[in-house]
C-alpha cells in the first residue's frame, strides 16, 4: 500500500486505481446516506412545505415541532420503553448463552461436537416464518400473548446460531496455552473463561452487541405477532401505527424515525473503541 | 530424596502409543533435561507430569504423593510454556502474581513475592508493562517469574528458549542455570537441542519413540553411550559411523581397509560379527597413538576460528568428519591421514547396541 502511493507521487505516471476506489466509495456512500438526510430533511419541514413536493429542497425554516410533538407524545415513551425492555435482556442473554457454547465449542470439544455445533448454526438458515405459527400457538398456550416476554424469548433463541458461532470462532484463536497457562496456575473453567478468554474477547462482544441489538431493536415481525394492546408495543410498531388514518404525517414519521434510530447509533459508538485489534498480540510470540 | 517418581507410564492416543513404559525417578533439586528427535513423545511426557495430559496407565508421584489423577493446580508443579503464554490483557505483575490471586493470597504476601521475584529477574522496572511492550526474552523472563512465585515442587520447562533468537537464546540459558543454582529447585525441561541439553543438565534423558533410549550426566551419554542413536543424538557435528567387522581376536577391519586391535573379543558365538565403529570428530589425532588410521580425501573445509572440521570421505565411499586443530594447509580434494586412539572408538552391534569392553563390563557386574 506504501508502495503504491510512494511510486505515485515520485514516477509521473498516472495510477487511476486510487482515484477509481475513491470516486466508488464516494457513490456508495451517497447511495447508502440518502435515505437518511431524505428522512433528515422531511423532519424539518411542515407538513405543508412536504405537500409541495420538495422532499430534497433545504427547508425553509428550521422547523423542530415534529422532534417536539414526537418527544412529547407519552405513547412514544412507551414504545421507547418497552423496546428498550426487550433489547437490552435479549441482548445480554443471547450473547450469554453464545459465550457458554462457543467456549465449550472451541475448547472443550467432545465427541459429536461438530456436528452439534453444525446443528446450532443451521438455525441461523430457517427462515422465522416457518416458525410464525408454532410460536404463536405456544405462547398463546403460555398465556404469555400481548406481554414483552415472547420478544425476549424468541429473540434469545434466534441469536443463539449467530452468537456462538462468533464467539466460538473467535475463543478459536485464543492459544490453547493461554488456557493450559491458567489452569495450571490454578483456575477453574469458569475462570479461564471468565479472566483470560472473555477479556481478550472484547472486540467479538462488541462486534455482537452491536449487531444484536440493532437487529432486536428494529425488529418489527415478532411484535406485530405477539402483540395487540397499544401499551405493548415497540417502537417499530409505533412507527407504522403513528399514520393517521387517511394521511400520512411525513413529518412527524421522519422526526419518530430518526429519534427510533438514536439507540442503536449509541450503542455503535459506545462499543466502537472496543472494535479494537490486537489484544491477542504479545500473548505467544508473534 | 526423590522429588518425582514415574512407575510405568503409558500414553495412547487411540491406537497410537506415544508413551511406551516410561519408568523415572528424579531427585529434589536436579536439572533434568528430556531431549530427543521431534515426535519421540519427550513434550507429552512434560505435559502428562504437569497434568495437561491424562495417563493411560502408570503412576506419577510427586514428593511421595501420587498425582496421577491430580488436577495441575495441585500437582505441586509450574511450567513455562514454550509461547510464553502469558495473559496479554494483563500487566506483567498481573501476570506473575495471577495464581496467587486465584488462591486468595493476602495482599501484603503478593507484594512481597512480587517484589522479590522481580528482583530476582530483573523485571522491577517493568512491572507495568503489558507483554506486547516486551521483548522476547522479557516475556520469557516474566513467564519463568509466573512459574517461580509460587514455589512450587516440581518446575517444568517446554522448549522455552525456541522462540529466542541465537544470541538471545545462549544468554537466557546462562540465566535459567544461574536461576537453577539459586533457588535449587528441582526442573524437568524439554529440548530438541541437544546443547542445551549438554549445557543445562544435571541428568540427561534421551528419548526415542516414547521410549527412555538412556539417562545419565552429560558426560556419561557423551563418552560413553549405550547405543548408536544416543552416540548420533550427542555431540556436534555428530559421532562418525564406520561400517566393519569385529574378528574373532579383537581385530577390527573397517569397510575403508583400516584395521587397529579393539580389545573387546566378540562372542564365541559370532566370530567375525558386523559392527558399527563409532568416532567422534575431535577424536581424530596424529597417526602417532595406538589406534586405526582412516585416510580421508578432503571435501570442504569448515573453519571455526580456533578449530577447524573437515568434512571428508573415505575410501569405501562413507561421509566422515575431523575435527583439525594443526595449521597446515588444507586444500578440497587433498588427502590426509586420520588416526584415533582404540579407547576412544566405541562398537556397536548390529542392532545399534554398544559392545563394552569386557573391563567395562566387569565392572558394571561388579556395580
Amino acid at each position: 500500500m506504501n508502495d503504491r502511493y510512494a511510486s505515485a507521487t515520485t514516477s509521473p505516471s498516472f495510477n487511476p486505481w486510487p482515484a477509481a476506489i475513491f470516486v466508488c466509495l464516494t457513490v456508495l456512500a451517497v447511495l447508502f446516506l440518502a435515505p437518511t438526510i431524505g428522512v433528515l430533511l422531511s423532519s424539518l419541514k411542515t407538513t405543508q412545505d412536504i405537500a409541495l413536493g420538495k422532499l430534497w429542497s433545504l427547508p425553509t425554516s428550521l422547523y423542530l415541532d415534529n422532534f417536539a410533538t414526537v418527544l412529547t407524545n407519552p405513547a412514544i415513551h412507551t414504545y421507547l420503553l418497552n423496546t428498550l425492555l426487550i433489547a437490552v435482556p435479549a441482548t445480554a442473554g443471547s450473547i450469554a448463552l453464545g459465550i457458554l457454547s462457543g467456549y465449550v465449542f472451541a475448547k472443550l470439544p467432545f465427541r459429536g461436537s461438530d456436528i452439534l455445533f453444525l446443528a446450532i448454526v443451521a438455525g441461523m438458515f430457517f427462515p422465522p416464518q416457518v416458525i410464525l405459527i408454532p410460536l404463536f400457538r405456544l405462547f398463546n398456550g403460555l398465556g404469555l400473548l400481548d406481554t414483552l416476554w415472547p420478544m425476549i424469548f424468541v429473540h434469545i433463541a434466534m441469536g443463539i446460531p449467530i452468537c456462538t458461532l462468533m464467539m466460538r470462532n473467535f475463543f478459536a484463536t485464543v492459544p490453547a496455552a493461554l488456557r493450559e497457562a491458567a489452569i495450571i496456575e490454578g483456575a477453574s473453567e469458569w475462570q479461564v473463561l471468565s479472566k483470560v478468554a472473555l477479556p481478550l474477547s472484547l472486540p467479538a462482544l462488541a462486534v455482537l452487541s452491536t449487531l444484536q441489538f440493532t437487529w432486536i431493536w428494529n425488529d418489527f415481525l415478532w411484535p406485530l405477532i405477539f402483540t395487540q394492546s397499544d401499551d405493548k408495543r415497540t417502537i417499530m410498531l409505533g412507527l407504522v401505527f403513528l399514520q393517521g388514518q387517511y394521511s400520512v404525517a411525513w413529518g412527524i414519521q421522519g422526526a419518530l424515525s430518526l429519534v427510533a434510530s438514536l439507540p442503536t447509533l449509541i450503542v455503535f459508538l459506545f462499543f466502537q473503541r472496543y472494535f479494537i485489534k490486537g489484544m491477542t498480540m504479545g500473548a505467544v510470540k508473534g | 530424596m526423590s522429588t518425582l517418581i514415574l512407575k510405568n507410564i503409558h500414553k495412547s492416543f487411540g491406537a497410537v502409543d506415544i508413551i511406551r513404559g516410561v519408568d523415572l525417578d528424579i531427585r529434589s533439586g536436579e536439572f533434568v533435561v528430556f531431549v530427543g528427535p521431534s515426535g519421540c513423545g519427550k513434550s507429552t511426557l512434560l505435559r502428562m507430569i504437569s497434568g495437561l495430559e491424562t495417563t493411560s496407565s502408570g503412576t506419577i508421584s510427586i514428593r511421595d504423593r501420587d498425582v496421577t489423577h491430580v488436577p495441575p493446580a495441585k500437582r505441586g508443579i509450574a511450567m513455562v510454556f514454550q509461547s510464553y503464554a502469558l495473559f496479554p490483557h494483563m500487566s506483567v505483575a498481573d501476570n506473575i502474581t495471577f495464581g496467587l490471586r486465584l488462591q486468595h493470597a493476602g495482599k501484603e504476601e503478593i507484594a512481597r513475592k512480587l517484589t522479590e521475584i522481580a528482583d530476582i529477574l530483573h523485571l522491577t522496572p517493568l512491572l507495568d508493562r503489558r507483554p506486547k511492550q516486551l521483548s522476547g526474552g522479557q516475556r520469557q523472563r516474566v513467564a519463568i517469574g509466573r512459574a517461580i512465585v509460587r514455589n512450587p515442587a516440581v518446575f517444568l520447562f517446554d522448549e522455552p528458549l525456541s522462540n529466542l533468537d541465537a544470541e538471545l537464546r545462549v544468554s537466557m540459558r546462562v540465566e535459567i542455570a544461574k536461576l537453577h543454582r539459586r533457588i535449587g529447585a528441582t526442573m524437568i525441561y524439554v529440548t530438541h537441542d541437544q546443547t542445551e541439553a549438554m549445557t543445562l543438565a544435571d541428568k540427561i534423558i534421551v528419548m526415542r519413540s516414547g521410549k527412555i533410549e538412556q539417562a545419565g550426566t552429560p558426560d556419561a551419554l557423551y563418552a560413553d553411550p549405550d547405543n548408536l542413536f544416543v552416540a548420533g543424538f550427542i555431540g556436534s557435528p555428530r559421532m562418525n559411523f564406520l561400517g566393519g567387522i569385529l574378528e574373532a581376536d579383537g581385530q577390527v577391519r573397517l569397510d575403508c581397509g583400516a584395521t587397529f586391535r579393539s580389545g573387546i573379543l566378540p562372542a564365541p558365538t559370532t566370530p567375525s560379527a558386523p559392527i558399527t565403529l563409532g568416532i567422534r570428530p575431535e577424536h581424530f589425532t596424529g597417526t602417532d597413538e595406538a589406534g586405526g588410521t582412516v585416510d580421508v580425501r578432503v571435501d570442504m573445509v569448515e573453519n571455526l576460528g580456533g578449530t577447524r572440521f573437515v568434512y571428508g570421505t573415505l575410501k569405501s565411499g562413507q561421509a566422515v568428519i575431523v575435527e583439525d586443530r594443526s595449521e597446515s594447509a588444507l586444500r578440497d580434494g587433498a588427502s590426509i591421514s586420520a588416526g584415533f586412539p582404540a579407547r576412544k572408538a566405541l562398537l556397536f552391534d548390529a542392532e545399534g547396541r554398544r559392545i563394552r569392553s569386557s573391563d567395562t563390563a566387569n565392572a558394571m557386574a561388579a556395580q
